[in-house]
């Protein structure tokens, strides 16, 4: 889990007025469920999302949609327990007090301005001061140029950018972003992600869901897995990684004598496999830490110097693949 | 109830496209048929009832009503953005009434007012029934656009719906079958201009009470049914076709 | 996992095409036919369906019936010319109107005309197979109710001769059927092209249909009566048969300018055609009028559409 944040200090949040302290708010689901005729969209998934950013992954229609828009209360789930700062979200207007939703859909009132537009979300949040709600969040998503044009002249990245802003003008303690790096830039991209890492530090809960995995590497350590509507995994990736043990961990190492360490190696238990590469040895092992401690101490008995040691697949994409296929 | 935000988004997305002409034409052609057919007839003819009651009544208040009630709703159902307005703490109840206001208004400028002017226009009416006409447009354009925004809410397909009810329902079947007035909006608008000025060309089949009760009836039921839809609103994951 | 230090492209067995390929013809054909086919709403759902289903049903309904009355002894209650009026512009209406943008609007609304128009396909095709498409639609829609009325009226026929007057009459009202194909599905088509979305374009079709009828038959009426006598003239729908033919106003004329409905029905009464159930009296020489308004209404909606798919090809 990425560390929890101290709790946010009120008067330097970004928009708005202060909030009060928050109690740990969590987006909790129980069993829940979604079906649509036949064909189930989320099948009884139990997570708890927590303060901090936390990625949604999966493929193309696993249900990462359908399970942001059951947390944002327009969808009900067909069974099991979803709440919310704990209220159910479904048929709640309430909930948006703390809740911001940014859609994946590229809809927005294209006739409106920018400004008119984020200005008219504060209004409907019913913001005290909404002409300065509006324009923290314009400059928080670097809008503040654009602002003055119609929507209808904006490129992609731009619309996506501007329904970010309209929905952290009311400064939500809990945001959800369904594919927000769709359309943006790399360098849109790399701000957009500093800003959720940003807000995510200050406490707030941030889910956004993707099925690019750099992204999700790149922003957070903790992932939801979802394949095939079912929650394949979550937690932080480098130890779901360590977690699947039934698939060996390839290591590459480089040291002053290849073949003798091979040749050692290949006579310990756990190591499924040696491969000589070009540019040193891949080990295919099936214990971790049975395969950490026995290189070292193999190669102090061989007289072997070892230089490199490196864990190559404990990458976002390997577990994503595993637990796709699995 | 009313909230100012949704009712400036809504005035602005729907007068601020070609739609506007769809319902700015008929007005103007009602009014300018009127002045037309003024200057060389005679009075007391037919005609002006005509005019009036079939062109202004049976065609323009419906389908402006129509037009003008799909437009506050229809649009933002059908691409998703009535997103970024639910999601906000703004109670249903209020948005359908703020935007059922907004249509109403429009309903009535463009359509009870027109009225008016040509049944203060048309020769051998007496103003006292150009003002029960006026009246009953005013009763109609709400009732109807209470259903019209109903039948956004319902479906996406809230025009040629509406279309069918007001040619098929209103238009045939209403003057074939009698007891299907009850039902019928068009006759409860000619029902209030009837109880106003007593005029045998309106050809009303409803009394004033029976037309009031039956119009509070279906602009309530309506409405209600518009707020209960918007409540449960549920948006799939997939953009839909 | 190792390393490759060479690049390789591997042969996975693909190849150009070489045969032969189909020409612009082809794609013209194959648009048409889908189109033809999307206008009773085959390749959806069945909800859309319903609709142009449900009005051929509706306007079969009379000739259901004549069979039922011809086969009891008696005549033949409709005319293939007029057929039942009222049904056939309520009917004609509300199909032009829904279906219409459901061959048109649609590729607006998805923007798929530029895979369209990237491949060897004119501008001009487009709304040619479009049209095509609709105006066979169309037909279909005013035909099979008329052969079907034929069919049950002459399954109650003895003899040769009766079966070929019959057929004799048939043939004005299938050329009548025709022509209301080619006005409706030009005017429907133009109309739904402005508009990506559905329930506009939807709108914009029945308004302008309905308005300018309700209002040509308004005009008629009135320039009638002020004529003197109401035997003068018919108003929409069935009524007593005229018969003589006194000089029709001038403004009378006119009005049946305002309505395509109208205009077809001046142009059938102009070529001779019995003025029972008609809408428009004889136009006599003013007739010509009638059919110039009617051809350049066709063409101008023609053009209309090929000038806003040149357009739309860069969207």
């Amino acid at each position: 889990m990425t560390t929890p944040a101290p709790t946010p200090a009120p008067a330097r949040t970004p928009a708005g007025p202060p909030r009060p302290a928050p109690a740990r708010t969590t987006i909790e689901l129980r069993n829940v469920s979604r079906w649509y005729g036949n064909v189930v969209a989320v099948n009884d998934v139990t997570m708890s999302i927590g303060p901090g950013v936390t990625g949604l992954l999966g493929p193309n229609g696993a249900g990462k949609s359908t399970i942001l828009h059951m947390m944002a209360g327009f969808l009900a789930p067909s069974r099991g327990e979803l709440t919310v700062a704990g209220v159910p979200s479904w048929r709640n207007p309430g909930v948006y007090d703390r809740l911001g939703l940014v859609p994946e859909r590229d809809s927005v009132y294209a006739f409106l301005t920018g400004e008119q537009f984020v200005l008219a979300s504060a209004k409907l949040h019913k913001l005290t001061n909404p002409q300065e709600a509006a324009r923290n969040a314009i400059d928080m998503t670097e809008m503040a140029a654009a602002a003055d044009r119609k929507i209808s002249t904006y490129s992609k990245g731009m619309r996506q950018r501007i329904k970010v802003a309209a929905a952290l003008v009311h400064n939500p303690e809990i945001l959800l972003l369904d594919e927000p790096f769709n359309g943006m830039d790399p360098r849109q991209r790399l701000h957009m992600m500093d800003l959720l890492v940003r807000l995510g530090d200050q406490g707030r809960v941030i889910l956004f869901s993707s099925h690019i995995l750099e992204e999700v590497e790149r922003l957070s350590g903790t992932i939801q897995v979802m394949v095939a509507g079912r929650l394949a995994a979550s937690g932080d990736f480098r130890e779901i990684r360590r977690l699947m043990t039934s698939r060996p961990h390839v290591f590459s190492v480089r040291s002053s004598d290849d073949r003798r360490l091979a040749a050692a190696l290949v006579a310990q238990p756990h190591v499924a496999a040696v491969e000589l590469t070009g540019k040193g040895l891949s080990i295919r092992t099936t214990d971790y830490g049975a395969f950490a401690f026995a290189i070292a101490a193999l190669a102090r008995d061989q007289g072997i110097r070892l230089r490199e040691l490196l864990p190559t697949d404990e990458s976002l994409e390997s577990v994503f693949s595993y637990l796709i296929s699995n | 109830m009313f909230n100012s935000t949704v009712a400036a988004i809504t005035l602005r997305a729907t007068l601020g496209r070609r739609r506007a002409l769809l319902f700015a034409l008929p007005p103007i052609i009602l009014i300018g048929l009127t002045i037309i057919l003024r200057s060389s007839h005679a009075p007391s003819q037919s005609w002006p009832g005509q005019i009036l009651g079939d062109f202004g009544f049976s065609v323009l208040m419906p389908l402006t009503a129509l037009i003008i009630g799909t437009s506050v709703l229809g649009a933002e159902v059908d691409d998703g953005s009535i997103v970024h307005l639910l999601a906000t703490p703004v109670s249903r109840v209020s948005v359908i009434l703020t935007k059922f206001t907004v249509a109403a208004v429009l309903a009535m400028a463009f359509t009870a007012i027109p009225e008016l002017i040509a049944g203060l226009i048309a020769p051998g009416t007496g103003s006292k029934l150009a003002i029960a006409l006026f009246v009953g447009a005013l009763v109609g354009s709400v009732i109807y656009t209470a259903v019209f925004v109903m039948c956004s809410a319902l479906t996406t397909r809230a025009v040629a719906v509406g279309l069918l009810y007001v040619l098929v329902w209103e238009g045939l079947l209403s003057n074939i079958i009698g007891g299907v007035r009850i039902l019928s909006i068009g006759h409860y608008a000619l029902g209030v201009a009837n109880g106003i000025d007593k005029d045998p060309a309106l050809g009303a089949g409803l009394s004033l009470d029976t037309a009031v009760v039956m119009g509070v009836i279906v602009t309530v039921g309506a409405l209600w049914l518009a707020v209960r839809r918007l409540s449960s609103f549920g948006i799939s994951g997939e953009a839909t076709s | 996992m190792s390393v490759n230090t060479e690049s390789v492209i591997h042969d996975l067995g693909y190849k150009r095409y070489d045969g032969p390929r189909l020409g612009r013809a082809e794609i013209v054909r194959s648009l048409a036919w889908s189109s033809f086919r999307a206008a009773f709403g085959f390749g959806r759902s069945f909800k859309a369906k319903i609709v142009p289903f449900l009005i051929l049903i509706v306007l079969c309904l009379p000739a259901i019936i004549n069979a039922d009355v011809v086969s009891g002894g008696a005549h033949r209650i409709l005319d293939y010319d007029t057929y039942r009026p009222d049904l056939r512009i309520f009917g004609m209406l509300i199909f032009v109107a829904v279906q219409a943008p459901e061959l048109v609007s649609r590729d607006l609304r998805s923007r798929v005309l530029p895979l369209y128009f990237s491949r060897p396909l004119r501008p001009a095709d487009y709304p040619a197979a479009k049209f095509i498409a609709f105006f066979s639609a169309c037909l279909v829609m005013m035909w099979v109710p008329l052969i079907a009325l034929y069919l049950g009226t002459v399954a109650s026929l003895h003899g040769g001769s009766q079966i070929w007057h019959e057929t004799q009459a048939l043939f004005p009202g299938l050329l009548i059927g025709l022509m209301w194909a080619i006005v409706l599905a030009a005017i429907g088509l133009f109309l739904a092209s402005f508009s990506g979305r559905r329930a506009f374009a939807t709108g914009s079709i029945a308004i302008f249909l309905f308005l300018t009828w309700v209002l040509a038959s308004i005009v008629i009426q009135a320039e009638a009566v002020k004529v003197g006598g109401i035997h003068a003239v018919q108003g929409p729908g069935p009524g007593p048969i005229q018969a003589t033919a006194p000089p029709t106003p001038t403004g009378v004329k006119i009005g049946g300018l305002f309505s395509p409905y109208t205009l077809m029905d001046g142009i059938r009464t102009w070529f001779g055609a019995p003025l029972k159930n008609g809408q428009v009296p004889d136009p006599h020489s003013f007739g010509i009028v009638y059919a110039i308004v009617t051809i350049a209404l066709v063409a101008g909606c023609l053009y209309g559409l090929v000038v806003r798919y040149r357009k739309a090809a860069l969207s």
